[in-house]
């Protein structure tokens, strides 16, 4: 047997297995960021159901309220003493209200937590959405919003993670996929006339759309 | 009913569906290639507002100038940006539109995802003032991924201009096809017995990661 023919089968065997995998392991993901594209290409929220729950605690007002990013050190102390977790926005400190407002996201809730720094004490705000709100938020997360703020909850982080991992493989699935797919002899004819029936829609498309 | 079930059940049946399941994954995938690749680099730019070399925005092109224009003889906002467009020969998707009818201001923006225009226009001088920004291809890029012509926040917002009709349904078929894509892939691996196991380890790792993030979090604090 020819040693080229032996090393092509192997690659070409090492390929499909990791296809195989890599793909198993992104369906899940992709179904999250597919089924999403489609309520926010429609801005549709189907069964929307959304429970608010309010409570409040008394809070140390730790040193060091600001707005913006610079707020979230601060934040963070105060989202200890209330016990609740997530994301922190846009931190608003409102020294002629004597109030601190810091809103708080994470998959399945928005929570805002008001703080009268008069009183010392926190109004907390949850409220828990449905499962088309937690993949539009996770379509939408990182995101481009508030690109001088680095994320500041660690699970935020990790899906961003996530996100850009099925993004690469995807990418590694696309490759490997045409890869496996010029193997196919029987089948070359007709993804040859797909892959330029898809080219030439997705050029028609962007000629006039990036004109 | 009766009839119909050994004709479901009977092996060419499943052959056939096999086959077809098999073509559709590779069929799609090679349609939707380069979508695929404008989607994952889009979602990628977006993902990461710091890389420099993405950055569209400081080097924008900024011009404005002035126009006359005949009164827009239609009624109702939309039809009279479209008009006040046809005679600037301007297109693209419109959106916040402002009237305010007592002073004869009107003002919308128009969308295209490499140029984006804001009208004013007064009605009774008949003169508008237009602003034109143009991005460079990352901000293309940027713009395609969110380019629906609706927004979640506005839900009242309609698609307004025909090509962007054409590229949210692209963006719903590339959609489709991929959850098609996923639901047939983990069919054919399931047909593999010797790939069960460690495919079953990596799919597992797969829904319980995924998972935690749409189930799992909402239960913390």
């Amino acid at each position: 047997m020819n040693p080229s023919l032996g090393i092509k089968r192997s690659v070409s065997i090492w390929i499909r297995d990791l296809h195989l995998y890599a793909g198993l392991f992104i369906s899940p993901f992709i179904l999250v960021f597919a089924v999403s594209t489609i309520l926010l290409n429609h801005a549709w929220k189907p069964w929307t159901r959304t429970a608010v729950e309010k409570t409040s605690a008394p809070v140390e007002i730790p040193a060091g309220l600001k707005s913006g990013a610079e707020g979230v050190p601060a934040a963070k102390q105060i989202l200890r003493q209330v016990n609740v977790s997530g994301e922190i926005g846009f931190v608003r400190h409102q020294p002629q209200n004597n109030r601190l407002i810091i809103p708080v996201f994470k998959p399945g809730q928005r929570i805002t937590i008001s703080v009268d720094l008069t009183t010392r004490t926190a109004a907390i705000e949850r409220t828990r959405t449905d499962l088309w709100s937690t993949l539009i938020y996770l379509h939408r997360t990182p995101g481009p919003h508030n690109a001088q703020a680095p994320r500041n909850w660690g699970f935020t982080q990790a899906w961003g993670w996530l996100a850009d991992a099925t993004i690469y493989l995807l990418l590694f699935l696309s490759a490997s996929g045409v890869y496996l797919w010029a193997l196919l002899k029987a089948e070359r004819k007709t993804g040859l006339i797909l892959i330029g029936t898809g080219v030439l829609s997705f050029i028609v498309l962007l000629s006039v759309l990036a004109r | 009913m009766t009839e119909m079930q050994p004709q479901i059940r009977s092996p060419r049946f499943f052959r056939a569906f096999e086959t077809w399941n098999r073509k559709f994954h590779i069929y799609l995938g090679l349609y939707f290639l380069l979508f695929i690749w404008l989607f994952s680099i889009s979602g990628l730019v977006l993902n990461h507002p710091r890389w420099q070399f993405a950055q569209f925005w400081p080097t924008r092109e900024q011009t404005s100038f002035e126009q006359s224009f005949q009164a827009p003889v239609a009624t109702g906002n939309l039809p009279m940006a479209q008009d006040l467009m046809r005679q600037f020969k301007i297109d693209g998707e419109i959106y916040q539109l402002t009237n305010n009818v007592e002073q004869g201001q009107f003002a919308f923006r128009v969308m295209k995802p490499r140029t984006r225009f804001l009208i004013k226009a007064d009605l009774k001088s008949q003169r508008a003032t237009i602003e034109r920004i143009r991005v460079n291809g990352w901000g293309v890029l940027y713009a395609l991924h969110l380019f629906s012509g609706v927004r979640m926040e506005n839900p009242e917002l309609k698609r307004d201009w025909f090509w962007t009709k054409l590229w949210s349904f692209s963006m719903d078929a590339l959609a489709v096809g991929l959850v098609v894509m996923v639901l047939g892939g983990v069919y054919m691996w399931y047909q593999l017995k010797p790939k069960r196991g460690w495919g079953l380890v990596v799919l597992a790792l797969g829904i319980l990661s995924c998972g935690l993030f749409v189930f799992g979090l909402s239960r913390l604090p």
